[in-house]
C-alpha cells in the first residue's frame, strides 16, 4: 500500500481570510491534494468568527493567534507573526501520528516559521514565490524593502525546490535570487470552473441590469486599484473605444489610486459610462464576470494574472496586457487579446474589436474555456504537486537527514 | 547532562554582563561534567569552536543583513540560533536536558525547540524591558515585553540573580512564584544551585 503523503502548509491568508491571491491559490491546492489522497494541514492566520480549527474537504485547517500585540510597523508584525504561527505549527506537528513529510510555505510572509521549521524536524522545504518585493516595488528602494528582499533570498536559499506559477517568474526569480535552474519549477495557478457553472444557473440578465443599460457592452475590470494593475491605461482609453462602441465600464475593486481614478473620469465627464463598485462579494463578482462582454486586464507587472483565468472561466472574452504571467495564459488572437503594456491607443483596439465582432468574441471564448479545462485544472495541478513532493523525498531520503 | 546555553553576546564580543557571565557559567558547568555548548552570535566568526575550557561554542550570523530595528534582527537571527541547536540535538542523539537563555532575545528559539522537540528551557533573567525603557508602552517596547511574557509562561524554570529582580519578575509578570529561582553569582553554592535548576526544569517536561 502506498504510504500517505503528509505536507504542511503555512501560509498568512487562507478563507475566509483574503488579502490576495495566496488565500484562493493555497484553498484550491489544498483541497485538491486533499481530493488525490495526500494528508494536508494548513496553519494560517486567525481571522474573527473563523473557526481556530476546522477540517474543509479532507483538508485540516489550523488558524493560529497572529499576534494581537501591537507592534510597530508591518514588517515588524509578519515577524512577530512567523514567531507565534512557528511555535503552534511545531506544537502541532509534534503531536501527529503521520509526521509531516514537507512543509511548503508561501511567500516570505511565512519565511522564518517555514526555515525554523525545516531545521527542527529535519524535513524538506518548498516555498511557493508568489510574487517577489523587488517586483511588487519596481526595484528596491527603503530599509524595509532591502530586509524584505533579503529574507525572500534566505528562504529561497533554504527551499528544497522553489514553485513560481509561471515561466515569467520562473526566470523572475532566478534573477532576484541568483539560484541554480535545477531548483526552480513552474506549476501554474489553476481556476475553479465549477464556480462559474453554478453561478450560470442563477438569472443573469436582471443581476447585469444593475450595472449596465441593455444596450451598452459591459467592459469588467477586477483588481486592486494599483499602479501595477494598471487601471489608469483602461480608464484613459475609455473615450478612445466610446468613439466605436457603446459600453459601460464597470471596475471591481478599491486602493490607493480610487480618488485619483475618478478624478480622471469626472474630468472626462464620463461619469455615467463608469462605475466604481468598490471591494464586491465573492457570488456577485461571479455573476459579474460571467456578465461581461469583455474582461481587460491592463497590468503592467504581473506575476501570474489569475483574474485572467477567472474571466476565462466565466467565458468572458479577455483582453490583457502582454506582461509577465500574463503574456503566457493567452495565446494572441487564438484565447484572447494581447495588447501593449501601458498603452491605451493598443488597450483601445483590442477592447473594440472584441466587442465589435461577435464570431471573433465567441471563438476566443470557446477556445480560452478548452485551454483552461487542459491546463489550469486544479486536479492536474495538484498532481503535477504532488510528484514534486515525490521527487523531493526522493533526493531527501538519500541525505543524511532522512 | 547536556546543556545548551543561549546568549546574545559572548566573548569577543561583549556587549553588556551577560558575556562574562555565560562564559564563566560554561567554564563552571564543564569542570561539573556537564556536556555544555554555547550558541551565540557574531557578525563574521561563525561555526562551531570547542574552547580549551571544553565548551562548544557555536556561533551563527544572521542570513538577514538589512534591518529596521532591533526586533526584526532577532526575530530573523533566531532561526539560525534554532538551527545551531537542532543540529546539536540531532547529532547529539536527540537528547538535550536543558536550554538556557539569557534574556529575551533567543526566547522564540527556545519556545519553537520546546514545542517541536520538547526540549525544556530556564529562562534566565539579566534585565527587563521595563526597566531598560523606563516603562515606554509604545508598540516597539510592548512588543520585547510580549516576547519576554512568552518566555515566562514557557518556561520550564525563571532564574534570577537578586531578590529584588524576582520581586519585580512577579510583580510585572506575575508567573507562579515556584517558577522562580534566585541565583547569586556571589554565593559559594551558586554553581550547584545552578545544577539542581537544570535538574528541576528538565525533570519538568515530558520528553518526547
Amino acid at each position: 500500500m502506498k504510504r500517505t503523503l503528509s505536507v504542511m502548509f503555512l501560509s498568512w491568508e487562507f478563507p475566509p481570510r483574503v488579502i490576495g491571491g495566496i488565500s484562493p491559490h493555497v484553498f484550491y491546492l489544498s483541497k485538491s491534494l486533499a481530493k488525490n489522497g495526500v494528508k494536508v494541514h494548513v496553519v494560517t492566520c486567525d481571522f474573527p468568527g473563523a473557526p481556530a480549527r476546522e477540517t474543509i474537504d479532507g483538508v485540516e485547517v489550523y488558524r493560529v493567534d497572529s499576534y494581537k500585540n501591537p507592534s510597530p510597523d508591518f514588517a515588524t508584525w509578519v515577524y512577530l507573526m512567523n514567531l507565534n504561527m512557528q511555535k503552534e505549527a511545531a506544537a502541532i506537528a509534534a503531536k501527529l501520528e503521520e509526521k509531516v513529510d514537507v512543509f511548503h510555505a508561501h511567500d516570505w510572509l511565512v519565511a522564518t516559521a517555514g526555515i525554523g521549521l525545516k531545521h527542527v524536524f529535519r524535513k524538506p522545504l518548498l516555498v511557493t514565490m508568489h510574487s517577489t518585493e523587488i517586483g511588487r516595488r519596481d526595484g528596491i528602494h527603503t530599509g524595509t524593502e532591502k530586509m524584505i528582499g533579503e529574507t525572500e533570498a534566505w528562504l529561497t536559499y533554504e527551499a528544497w525546490k522553489v514553485i513560481c506559477c509561471s515561466q515569467y517568474m520562473v526566470s523572475h526569480v532566478k534573477w532576484a535570487f541568483g539560484l541554480p535552474d535545477d531548483k526552480l519549477v513552474m506549476v501554474p495557478n489553476g481556476v475553479n470552473m465549477q464556480v462559474y457553472e453554478d453561478v450560470r444557473m442563477h438569472d443573469l440578465k436582471s443581476f447585469r441590469t444593475a450595472f449596465a443599460l441593455p444596450e451598452e457592452k459591459l467592459v469588467l475590470f477586477v483588481g486592486r486599484l494599483v499602479y501595477e494593475k494598471g487601471a489608469h491605461v483602461l480608464i484613459n482609453a475609455i473615450p478612445k473605444i466610446l468613439e466605436k462602441v457603446n459600453a459601460k465600464f464597470v471596475i471591481v475593486g478599491s486602493g490607493y489610486m480610487k480618488e485619483q481614478l475618478s478624478t480622471i473620469v469626472r474630468s472626462m465627464g464620463m461619469e455615467h459610462k463608469v462605475m466604481f463598485t468598490g471591494f464586491m462579494d465573492e457570488e456577485s463578482l461571479l455573476k459579474l464576470q460571467c456578465c461581461a462582454d469583455v474582461s481587460v486586464v491592463p497590468s503592467l507587472f504581473e506575476p501570474f494574472g489569475i483574474v485572467a483565468l477567472e474571466a476565462m472561466a466565466a467565458k468572458s472574452p479577455v483582453v490583457v496586457s502582454d506582461t509577465g504571467g500574463l503574456g503566457e495564459i493567452v495565446d494572441h488572437e487564438f484565447t484572447g487579446v494581447k495588447v501593449y503594456p501601458n498603452n491605451t491607443d493598443s488597450l483601445a483596439w483590442g477592447v473594440t474589436k472584441v466587442l465589435l465582432d461577435e464570431k471573433y468574441r465567441n471563438s476566443l471564448m470557446k477556445n480560452a474555456y478548452k485551454r483552461i479545462q487542459e491546463k489550469y485544472d486544479w486536479d492536474k495541478i495538484a498532481q503535477q504537486t504532488e510528484r514534486i513532493y515525490e521527487a523531493v523525498l526522493g533526493e531527501y531520503s538519500k541525505s543524511f537527514w532522512a | 547532562m547536556r546543556v545548551i546555553i543561549f546568549t546574545w553576546e559572548y566573548p569577543p564580543r561583549i556587549v553588556g554582563q551577560i558575556a562574562e557571565y555565560t562564559s564563566n557559567l560554561a567554564t563552571q558547568l564543564v569542570k561539573n561534567k556537564v556536556e555544555t555548548y554555547l550558541v551565540t552570535y557574531h557578525p563574521y566568526l561563525t561555526g562551531m569552536t570547542e574552547e580549551p575550557n571544553g565548551v562548544k561554542t557555536i556561533r551563527v550570523a544572521n542570513p538577514v543583513r538589512t534591518h529596521i530595528g532591533v526586533l526584526t534582527w532577532v526575530l530573523t537571527l533566531n532561526q539560525e540560533v534554532e538551527r545551531a541547536a537542532a543540529n546539536i540535538y540531532y547529532q547529539a542523539g536527540r537528547q538535550i536536558d536543558v536550554v538556557d537563555v539569557y534574556d529575551w532575545h533567543f526566547v522564540p528559539a527556545a519556545v519553537t525547540l520546546k514545542s517541536a522537540l520538547g526540549i525544556p528551557f530556564v529562562y534566565s533573567v539579566d534585565s527587563l524591558e521595563d526597566h531598560r525603557s523606563h516603562g515606554a508602552n509604545v508598540p516597539f517596547n510592548m512588543a520585547i515585553k510580549s516576547i519576554e511574557w512568552l518566555g515566562f509562561y514557557e518556561a520550564a524554570k525563571i532564574t534570577a540573580k537578586s531578590e529584588w529582580m524576582r520581586d519585580e519578575i512577579l510583580r510585572i509578570y506575575e508567573p507562579p512564584k515556584e517558577k522562580i529561582q534566585v541565583l547569586l553569582p556571589s554565593s559559594s553554592s551558586w554553581i550547584s544551585d545552578v545544577l539542581s535548576v537544570y535538574e528541576a526544569a528538565s525533570g519538568g517536561t515530558k520528553k518526547q
